[in-house]
């Protein structure tokens, strides 16, 4: 009786598991990494956390049609994922502040320790000269914009203020509200209409922007253009303590 | 012992023997000869496929979904419309679907083709008229099909013949066709509706003018992307440089010619702008919705309170517009008419001209002197439906002294909002001012403590579709059987208004709007045409990234007030290329109704909404993604479409 029970229960673990595969393939364990440069300064560019990415196409991979996937930029310019197959890869940063980069960086190998891969770009535009300044609870920040490649720049859309909590601040992460983002000066104008044929614009001033005492904002400002992805050209980050 | 054998046989006999195929001829099926010999197997066949037409009717989701034009739990259409997703409504439910979801309906066109391709075997059996009218309604199912398409992606592939599923691989892998193409087949086969089918139908058919509806619909949506796609900065994406995304600006008055040749085409039908209940131009212009018989009707889809549940021909929009449980007997109204929109019409002031509000003696005066088409697009405070009487308060001032920027848009921080002066409440609380006790909000909102359902935002509520003739306790999910209108006059005069003015017609366009704007009641029936150029559109003040002449504004803004609610405002921002603009960081505003205690009055301020609400439309959302599971399969839809 038993020994009935035992065998069925065999045969039927067989008939079960009869279909098992085990999945031989190795994890992903290669990476890429490096930074996006900017071309006037030198340094990488300043960005807001997965505000753009970085778009790779795997050409070693060639069974089916290669759709992109993307690696995303960080604040701080770099760009890092460690978790991607091995193999040759095409990359191209896309649509981000900066015009758009003729050539794709093509054959890019990616190794198991990471491979390192940096990219230069130009951006549309500069946000310079960045102030702040606070009466009471009452900040005011002024920038300049600066734009050195100006044949064939798209129309300048905003200049945004941003203000955060965290030391994450931009496009990505700001106190959305409309006390702020009312303050916005938006304009819609070429470079030529709105500042005329010289590189650097004069001050614009954004505010006053209600802020809480007590509290400490980390902030910045935010300029954009007229192209396809109308993404943000920051200027750097500054912290401001409300006392 | 025998029950062991017994189990065990049963058991070996499941996990050896569950593969068994049952190959046997099914019957039961109508095969071609059945469908295809005559009248009514073609209705039949026909009938699936109207079941699938892209209308975006009461039912339709128009977030992500897989199907969203047949969704399962169909009656949260109301949470997931698309006037939610496009903040042309406000709630507190949906932003805006910038990707789209995946929209591929050529297992539908196939059918088409396959009618297209087999029909004529059975010429014989039909007389010319018929066989003629019946060629001509597949022709025009198809270019419906391919409009769902091309407003979504640009340029399709173009597949008109059936596809033999073991043929030749290279040979199923049809790329896309150009943007213009795309668009131009539309064109060609609603030409051969329109030139085949007779001039009426039964309800819910299509005829010779629904097809040319249709054509008057998509030929101004391809004109308009001929002429502002350029704006966009899209010109480096490689589906824009190869022509499946946009089309050449040139070409633009072709297709706004195409939209004014189908609109008085349709004229000379038997169609009249509906005015059953005139005097009454508010009750007309609700009715109009209502009234099954309307003459202003080209296509309506019915709906049925006795279909079978699971058809998505009931639907439930009266249980979700209305406030629960004085008009709705299930979850409550989830959607709201936004300040920015009811600007659009004529109102009455509610700010005096030295910045004070102006104070009024009831709630319901606010509608006086409003635009009758307003009053029947939305419901105040004082309408009445279903036996009980809306009553829409935010809350109460003990004084208010100064101007209605003082209150800041309705922030707390503002001082006249401060210090206990104003009073919110929740549902039926109170408050004793000066030994007299007030009731704080409105009986239908809006209440501090509640969210979205159920609770009067602003000043109003959606009237348009809404079924007065309900007993309240039958307003509830599936209940609802009203008709949905796919095509009206009302909307191809502001078709052919909007193409005549693109193409520079102006008086001509404005005759159009004069007889819309008297129908309406509205203050000036035909306002002067100014020329005037200017960047700015009138919700959200949006900056957009050309200029327009004012008066084509006023077209635009005419067409939103025609059309509150009638899920075409995606759809028109995203041809003019002004989503993206429009929605930036859109925040609704809501008109709010105070008491103010020591004066015994009403006053009306202009507030953000409190839940810091906004939408946001990316450029990404001019043209969708071709879907991934798609790409995968035919390497030749790509490159995809600019920003993916």
């Amino acid at each position: 009786m038993k020994k009935i029970s035992f065998i069925v229960l065999g045969m039927v673990l067989i008939g079960l598991s009869s279909c098992y595969k085990k999945d031989n393939y190795d994890a992903p364990n290669a990476g890429v990494h490096g930074n996006v440069i900017d071309s006037y300064t030198g340094k990488p560019l300043l960005a807001s956390q997965n505000d753009w990415q970085i778009r790779i196409w795997e050409r070693s991979w060639t069974a089916g049609t290669v759709n992109n996937q993307t690696i995303p930029i960080k604040q701080d310019g770099s760009y890092n994922n460690s978790k991607l197959f091995a193999g040759t890869y095409d990359m191209l940063p896309y649509g981000g502040p900066f015009w758009p980069i003729a050539d794709t960086t093509r054959g890019v190998v990616f190794t198991k320790n990471g491979t390192t891969n940096d990219f230069t770009v130009t951006p549309y535009l500069q946000v310079v000269d960045f102030t702040t300044s606070l009466v009471g609870t009452n900040l005011t920040m002024t920038c300049r914009l600066k734009a050195p490649k100006r044949t064939g720049l798209p129309n300048l859309v905003e200049i945004k203020p941003y203000l955060s909590l965290t030391q994450f601040v931009g496009e990505s992460n700001f106190i959305n509200i409309g006390e702020y983002t009312n303050k916005r000066i938006q304009i819609n104008k070429s470079w030529l209409t709105e500042v005329g044929d010289i590189e650097t614009s004069n001050v614009y001033t954004l505010g006053p922007l209600p802020v809480k005492s007590g509290y400490t904002y980390q902030v910045r400002i935010g300029a954009n253009v007229n192209d396809a992805n109308r993404k943000y050209n920051y200027s750097e980050i500054k912290t401001v303590t409300v006392p | 012992m025998k029950r062991y054998i017994l189990l065990s046989t049963a058991l070996l006999a499941m996990v050896f023997f569950s593969c068994q195929r049952l190959n046997l001829e099914p019957k039961g099926i109508l095969g071609e000869p059945e469908l295809f010999g005559n009248e009514f197997g073609v209705k039949k066949y026909f009938t699936a496929l109207y079941n699938y037409l892209p209308i975006e009717d009461f039912v339709y989701y128009g977030n992500n979904n897989a199907s969203a034009y047949r969704p399962g739990n169909y009656w949260e259409a109301g949470k997931n419309s698309q006037g939610n997703c496009s903040a042309e409504f406000f709630n507190t439910w949906q932003g805006v679907n910038n990707g789209g979801f995946a929209y591929w309906p050529y297992d539908r066109i196939r059918e088409c083709n396959l009618f297209i391709q087999n029909f004529p075997n059975y010429k014989s059996a039909f007389s010319t008229t018929t066989y003629n009218a019946l060629m001509g309604e597949a022709y025009f199912l198809r270019a419906f099909f391919y409009s769902g398409l091309a407003k979504r992606y640009g340029g399709v592939p173009i597949v008109k013949e059936v596809q033999d599923p073991l043929g030749d691989k290279a040979a199923l892998a049809v790329p896309r066709n150009t943007e213009y193409d795309t668009w131009k087949f539309i064109y060609t086969d609603l030409k051969f509706a329109m030139d085949n089918m007779p001039a009426s139908s039964e309800r819910g058919r299509a005829n010779k003018y629904v097809a040319a509806a249709l054509m008057s619909r998509t030929m101004l949506y391809a004109g308009s992307i001929a002429k502002y796609t350029q704006y966009l900065g899209f010109s480096n994406e490689a589906a824009v440089k190869n022509g499946t995304a946009g089309i050449d600006p040139t070409k633009a008055n072709e297709f706004f010619q195409y939209s004014v040749d189908a609109g008085k085409f349709i004229e000379a039908g038997p169609y009249a702008l509906y005015t059953k209940d005139y005097p009454d131009k508010a009750l007309n212009f609700a009715n109009a919705f209502l009234d099954v018989t309307s003459t202003e009707n080209i296509f309506i889809k019915d709906f049925d309170q006795t279909v079978p549940g699971d058809t998505r021909l009931r639907h439930t929009y009266d249980a979700l517009m209305c406030p629960q449980p004085d008009m709705s007997s299930f979850v409550g109204a989830e959607s709201y008419p936004p300040l920015d929109f009811m600007e659009l019409y004529d109102m009455t002031p509610y700010v005096n001209p030295d910045g004070t509000p102006v104070r009024f003696n009831n709630r319901s005066d606010i509608r006086a002197g409003m635009e009758p088409r307003m009053r029947g697009t939305m419901f105040m405070d004082g309408d009445v439906l279903r036996g009980k009487t809306f009553s829409i308060q935010r809350g109460i001032y003990k004084t208010y002294t100064g101007t209605a920027a003082d209150a800041q848009n309705g922030s707390n921080a503002a001082p006249i909002n401060s210090g206990g002066n104003r009073i919110t409440g929740g549902r039926g609380a109170t408050t004793t001012i000066n030994g007299v006790t007030l009731v704080i909000a409105g009986a239908h909102g809006n209440f501090e403590d509640q969210g979205g359902e159920n609770n009067g935002w602003g000043s109003a509520f959606v009237r348009k579709y809404i079924n007065p003739n309900m007993a309240v306790s039958d307003v509830r999910e599936y209940k609802s059987g009203q008709h949905w209108i796919v095509f009206r006059l009302g909307e191809i005069y502001l078709n052919t208004a909007e193409a005549l003015y693109e193409l520079g017609n102006r008086a001509e366009a404005f005759n159009y709007i004069e007889k819309l704007r008297i129908r309406a009641g509205s203050a000036v029936a035909r306002p002067a045409i100014d020329q005037t150029l200017s960047n700015i559109g009138s919700i959200n003040k949006a900056n957009y990234p050309y200029q327009i002449e004012k008066s084509l504004q006023f077209i635009r803004d005419e067409r939103e007030r025609e059309m509150y609610g009638e899920n075409q405002w995606w759809w028109d921002i995203r041809r003019w290329r002004t989503a993206d603009q429009i929605l930036n960081n859109y925040r609704p505003r809501l008109l709010n109704c105070y008491f103010v205690a020591n004066e015994g009055k009403y006053i009306f301020l202009d507030e953000a909404n409190r839940l810091n609400r906004g939408w946001t439309a990316s450029k990404s959302c001019f043209y969708e993604p071709i879907p991934g599971g798609e790409i995968g399969k035919n390497g030749k839809l790509l490159p995809n479409n600019p920003l993916y």
